[in-house]
């Protein structure tokens, strides 16, 4: 279909072996129905994006404000956190505070088999993702459905998610309908209207057998102790009021201080999200229910995860990672997700928000390629409807990779030191390029070795010439073409033409 | 170590880690913006369509831009014809309501061999094919639906059957979130339980991106606002 074919792209020689993101990039640029599925991403959630920002006098304002209440929430994270629990328990909701994710997995289990429960409708929540709840619980013989509708298509094809909003925008609704056929036994059929009722139909039976509902969180209110819930479906509504038990799974750092800021973030969230001006439904939860009698589950526990949150606190710039709401904008502006999609970024949070997350979250030595996925272009902080400054903080991951230093936040130091050489080869650099006479005798210099690099005008792989560069530049034309340094310099043009 | 003790701990331990990594950023917050203040009310919480029209106009609009129906009525004997017309046309056979005032009166009117069912147990209420509920409050500006828990049995009525017919008095209508979100705190019963905001039908962009309406909740919202003539004192 374009240029981006297998045969075109070459992996990179003589510059390290690949990495599991190399091979899972250059796989998903071969795949013609992943692409046509991603333009339809980028153009549809493009354009109802740019209608439903429209319709506010004042985004900017909106943006600024939202940041506002992050920074002043992440400031005092400590005392909104308590405020939060002491409001939601007061309310009647039990509060677990869990560090990592097997504590949280833990906490369930035991709240499950304690009330013998053994089937678990669960609604969508990157929380959960984040902590591979569903295989803890499986171990332990608890069924768990995923019942919103992209959720468990991809539960039923035995695969993860691959965008934070929509997670199964990489199958076609030809590879819908056939798992419907295969898994639920539907008759063959490629409308969408057909193949969403076979789901509620399918699901409706899971609700009522349900024993337990699971659901993310969106905010929690420290004012009231309200968690709210936001979808477009109803299956988190039917997850948080039919069980007798409801269990919500919320990261630290989804506290806001006042009820009133919801309005920002319901103003914001949706149209970031999904171009919406507010989606269908929002369940706004305070503590359990008063009288017996009242509708909805008669247990409400609310596990607060830190799972390597804190420790990002330690820095202003990792500090914004905290920020984010989850609406996935960042994904669908972004031209490097735009052309690999969500799973080659091996990591349950993708594109540039999943790039700087990842590392934060799971080890900056076990995501060294996340950092330098994105070419830096800033699409992604143009639309973070709480301005997150993701190509700073990409920049900031790459230096702690390079050079090693832990700033805070991560536990442990980058893998690459920087050899001696190189650290010479800088200083040696940033000395001469400083000094005017220095700098333009070594550009003489490199345009009389250039000589034997370049063909053809350029220095790199043109037509099959082996004219490549000494490593480590070598690394730069492994890739691409340089261009060689111009004959004549702008400077020296400019003192030409101001004297004749 | 008992289970209270863990979570006591676990507390303590992510409290501190939080405080000490606070703590371990001063030294480079210094050097960075400080976090600003949040300005509230300001111009930021306006939205364009935030007109000076009649509110109920802009409900209307806001509910049938997301495929909602909305008819507005003069009083609750119209209202009920309304909802004797839904009923009859869906044929109902159960029809799952809620318990408010409103909804009582709207069901002394009808004339339906229906069974209402105020509390039905699970497997009745998933074979009824119409919900009937009021709401308190709702938001002009998106043609949002507010329904308290503590006001009415709404949660399931609202939720589970495929048709769900919603009644609320003109008077009740504002035009913004912000507004809304003030009224609900501060009732005099407090804030409800749950609170719940309904803005059009169920809808589902999941395959392709392709919409479905009515994919776990209703597939069809009918709103009536009952917008009473002011009487003469």
């Amino acid at each position: 279909m374009d240029h981006h074919s297998n045969e075109s792209i070459k992996e990179p020689s003589g510059y390290g072996p690949p990495s599991a993101f190399d091979r899972n990039a250059l796989k998903a640029l071969g795949d013609e129905q992943l692409h046509s599925a991603l333009r339809n991403l980028v153009v549809t959630f493009g354009e109802r994006r740019e209608a439903a920002i429209s319709s506010v006098a004042d985004w900017e304002g909106l943006r600024n404000e939202a940041r506002a209440i992050k920074d002043e929430t992440l400031a005092h994270l400590d005392s909104y956190l308590e405020e939060f629990a002491n409001n939601a328990g007061s309310a009647g909701a039990h509060i677990h505070w869990a560090r990592d994710g097997r504590k949280v997995s833990n906490i369930i289990v035991g709240l499950l088999q304690a009330r013998s429960a053994k089937r678990v409708v669960k609604s969508k929540s990157m929380a959960t993702e984040e902590i591979h709840l569903n295989a803890a619980l499986e171990d332990v013989g608890i069924e768990t459905v995923e019942t919103d509708l992209g959720e468990w298509i991809i539960q039923l094809a035995c695969e993860t998610p691959s965008h934070i909003v929509v997670p199964a925008i990489h199958k076609s609704k030809k590879q819908i309908a056939d798992l419907f056929v295969e898994k639920i036994g539907i008759e063959p059929t490629e409308d969408v209207a057909k193949l969403t009722s076979a789901a509620r139909r399918v699901l409706r039976q899971r609700f009522a057998e349900a024993d337990a509902g699971i659901s993310g969180v969106n905010f929690g209110v420290a004012e009231t102790g309200t968690i709210l819930i936001l979808e477009n479906e109803g299956n988190i509504r039917l997850t948080t009021s039919l069980p007798k038990i409801h269990i919500a799974v919320m990261g630290i750092e989804k506290v806001i201080p006042r009820f009133a800021d919801l309005d920002v973030f319901l103003k914001l969230l949706p149209r970031s999200g999904t171009g919406q001006q507010l989606t269908a439904y929002q369940s706004l939860i305070t503590g359990t229910k008063k009288r017996p009698e009242d509708e909805g589950p008669e247990e409400l526990h609310i596990i607060l995860m830190d799972n390597g949150r804190s420790r990002m606190l330690a820095h202003p710039l990792t500090r914004q990672s905290l920020a984010c709401i989850r609406c996935g904008a960042c994904l669908n502006a972004c031209p490097v997700y735009q052309q690999i999609g969500g799973h080659a970024y091996g990591s349950v949070y993708p594109g540039p928000i999943g790039a700087v997350i990842t590392p934060q979250l799971i080890g900056i030595s076990k995501a060294t390629q996340l950092p330098y996925a994105s070419s830096l272009c800033g699409a992604c902080r143009e639309v973070c409807p709480v301005k997150i400054d993701i190509p700073a903080l990409l920049l900031h991951l790459r230096s702690e990779i390079v050079e090693g230093t832990a700033s805070g936040s991560a536990d442990e130091k980058g893998p690459v030191k920087r050899k001696f050489a190189e650290r010479f080869a800088f200083r040696f650099y940033a000395f001469a390029w400083s000094r005017q006479r220095l700098y333009e005798w070594s550009a003489q210099i490199a345009r009389l070795l250039q000589r034997a690099a370049v063909r053809q005008g350029r220095i790199g792989k043109v037509s099959g010439l082996a004219a490549k560069l000494a490593p480590p530049l070598r690394a730069w034309t492994a890739w691409r073409d340089a261009p060689p340094i111009a004959q004549r310099t702008f400077r020296e043009q400019w003192r030409e033409s101001q004297f004749k | 170590m008992t289970e209270t003790e863990q979570s006591t701990r676990a507390r303590q331990e992510i409290l501190s880690s939080i405080r000490g990594h606070l703590a371990a950023s001063a030294r480079f917050d210094a050097h960075a913006a400080q976090p600003a203040t949040p300005q509230r009310g300001a111009q930021s919480n306006s939205t364009k369509n935030n007109h000076d029209g009649p509110v109920i106009e802009l409900f209307q609009q806001a509910l049938e831009a997301v495929s909602g129906h909305c008819s507005i009525v003069q009083n609750i004997d119209e209202a009920a014809r309304n909802v004797q017309q839904i009923v009859d046309q869906r044929k109902a056979r159960r029809v799952a309501v809620s318990d408010s005032t409103l909804v009582k009166g709207i069901l002394k009117r009808l004339k339906t061999e229906a069974a209402f069912l105020d509390a039905p147990n699970q497997s009745e209420l998933f074979e009824c094919d119409l919900g009937i509920t009021s709401a308190q409050w709702a938001i002009a500006e998106t043609g949002t639906l507010v329904l308290e828990a503590e006001r009415e049995r709404h949660r399931l009525a609202s939720l589970v059957p495929p048709v769900h017919v919603a009644m609320v008095e003109a008077g009740r209508i504002r035009r913004t979130m912000s507004e809304i979100l003030e009224l609900i705190k501060n009732t005099d019963i407090g804030l409800s339980r749950t609170v719940t905001f309904i803005t059009g039908p169920s809808r589902t962009s999941d395959i392709e991106l392709t919409l479905a309406i009515g994919v776990h909740g209703p597939g069809e919202l009918h709103v009536i606002v009952i917008d009473e003539p002011a009487q003469p004192a």
